[in-house]
């Protein structure tokens, strides 16, 4: 009896822990297939400033996207690896780079419009993430 | 006067009262009567042209010189908070409080889709400050040079009438000093020793705050509140307190 309580009491810890946590964010529908369309969790990226949202569902399922239409050319696989350039800045988008190859006001909406519709600042990075220096909750 | 000669005079009861003179003295009395209700408990008339050319005070009005002002250009605003950092960093704002933050709201945009509007947000400075009228020990005024609304912290007894007073929120008790704490365009630390921009305006990446003198037609804030086309707001100008924080969204 003991054997199967322990075990139980932890599964069922974790997984309110875990649906707790997820409640946050959209659950993932069945149907969603990661392999064909991306990652379910938006990628952040906090450099050069907090923070920017993208998510691979508008890009693949509703825009259309295949995953070839941005890796490897614009983006490399790995994820934050864009980040970690020191041209990963507007200047470049603008330039054609990065994002700014379809965000150029043609194909989709041109980089230097509509901010916030990526730009979720540190408020929306701590909603998502958490703050977890809570820097950004003090101030 | 002798009794019989008064008694020779015409009589000046109402019985010899000309009608017309009599609604002579009424009219004048309804008159009077109006006068005071129409301008104060009607307000029929308004009591003076309050606002009517807009938020931004016509051109040589400016009460101040130089006089102070910020431009936000809210719709570049990506809340960021390098303005915040800025801030914290140059006038050592503790962590419970701030001197200037980043309000967030979303706007409908029909159906499920929403967007995101980021708005920067300090103390106005305004040119009626509401919290010096109530600040019992003149601890808090507007410089009368700058127009900048400047705290003596010393003088400063923490009775925070003025945190309720401001419209803005845009003070805040600091246990350090024990006394309130506000935004004073960087007075203190930057602009008295020489510098010219606050570091909010500085630490911005996207060119959201532009500080500068609204007296001066050559300033970047005069041309951009002057700009032909341009939407300008300010928050809250319901309260009288007339602001110069100047919001657009060119």
């Amino acid at each position: 009896m003991r054997n199967i309580f322990v075990p139980l009491a932890l599964a069922v810890f974790l997984g309110s822990g875990a649906i707790l946590y997820a409640a946050g964010q959209a659950p993932m529908p069945a149907d969603y297939d990661e392999d064909t369309y991306g990652p379910w969790a938006p990628v952040i990226w906090v450099k050069p400033v907090k923070s920017v949202i993208f998510e691979h569902k508008i890009h693949t399922v509703d825009a259309g996207l295949d995953c070839d239409s941005c890796h490897d050319d614009l983006f490399a696989m790995e994820a934050g690896a864009a980040e970690e350039n020191d041209d990963f800045t507007m200047e470049t988008l603008y330039a054609g780079g990065y994002c700014g190859a379809c965000h150029d006001g043609a194909t989709a909406f041109a980089s230097d419009t509509r901010c916030t519709a990526c730009h979720i600042g540190v408020r929306g990075h701590a909603r998502i993430v958490g703050s977890g220096d809570g820097q950004g909750s003090g101030h | 006067m002798k009794i019989d000669e008064l008694e020779k005079l015409p009589s000046e009861d109402i019985s010899t009262l000309a009608s017309a003179e009599r609604r002579k003295f009424l009219r004048l009395g309804l008159v009077v009567t109006g006068m005071y209700l129409g301008g104060t408990v009607l307000s029929l008339t308004s009591a003076r042209n309050s606002q009517a050319a807009g938020v931004v005070p016509e051109i040589g009005k400016y009460p101040y010189s130089p006089h102070y002002s910020m431009v936000i250009r809210e719709k570049l605003c990506i809340d960021c908070e390098l303005c915040k950092e800025a801030c914290v960093k140059t006038n050592h704002v503790p962590a419970y409080g701030y001197r200037t933050t980043i309000l967030e709201r979303r706007r409908s945009l029909g159906g499920d889709r929403f967007e995101t509007i980021f708005m920067p947000v300090l103390c106005n400075h305004c040119n009626r400050p509401p919290c010096v009228r109530v600040c019992p020990t003149t601890a808090t005024w507007k410089d009368e040079k700058t127009g900048i609304v400047v705290m003596l912290p010393s003088r400063c007894i923490g009775c925070k009438t003025c945190m309720t007073a401001c419209p803005y929120n845009a003070r805040y008790f600091k246990e350090e000093t024990r006394a309130v704490d506000k935004c004073d365009f960087c007075w203190e630390a930057k602009l008295s020793k020489g510098e010219t921009n606050t570091a909010c305006a500085e630490a911005c990446p996207a060119d959201v705050r532009i500080f500068g003198n609204m007296a001066d037609p050559e300033s970047r804030v005069f041309k951009l509140v002057h700009a032909p086309e341009t939407m300008v707001w300010v928050l809250r100008p319901e309260t009288g307190a007339v602001p110069n924080i100047y919001y657009i969204n060119t």
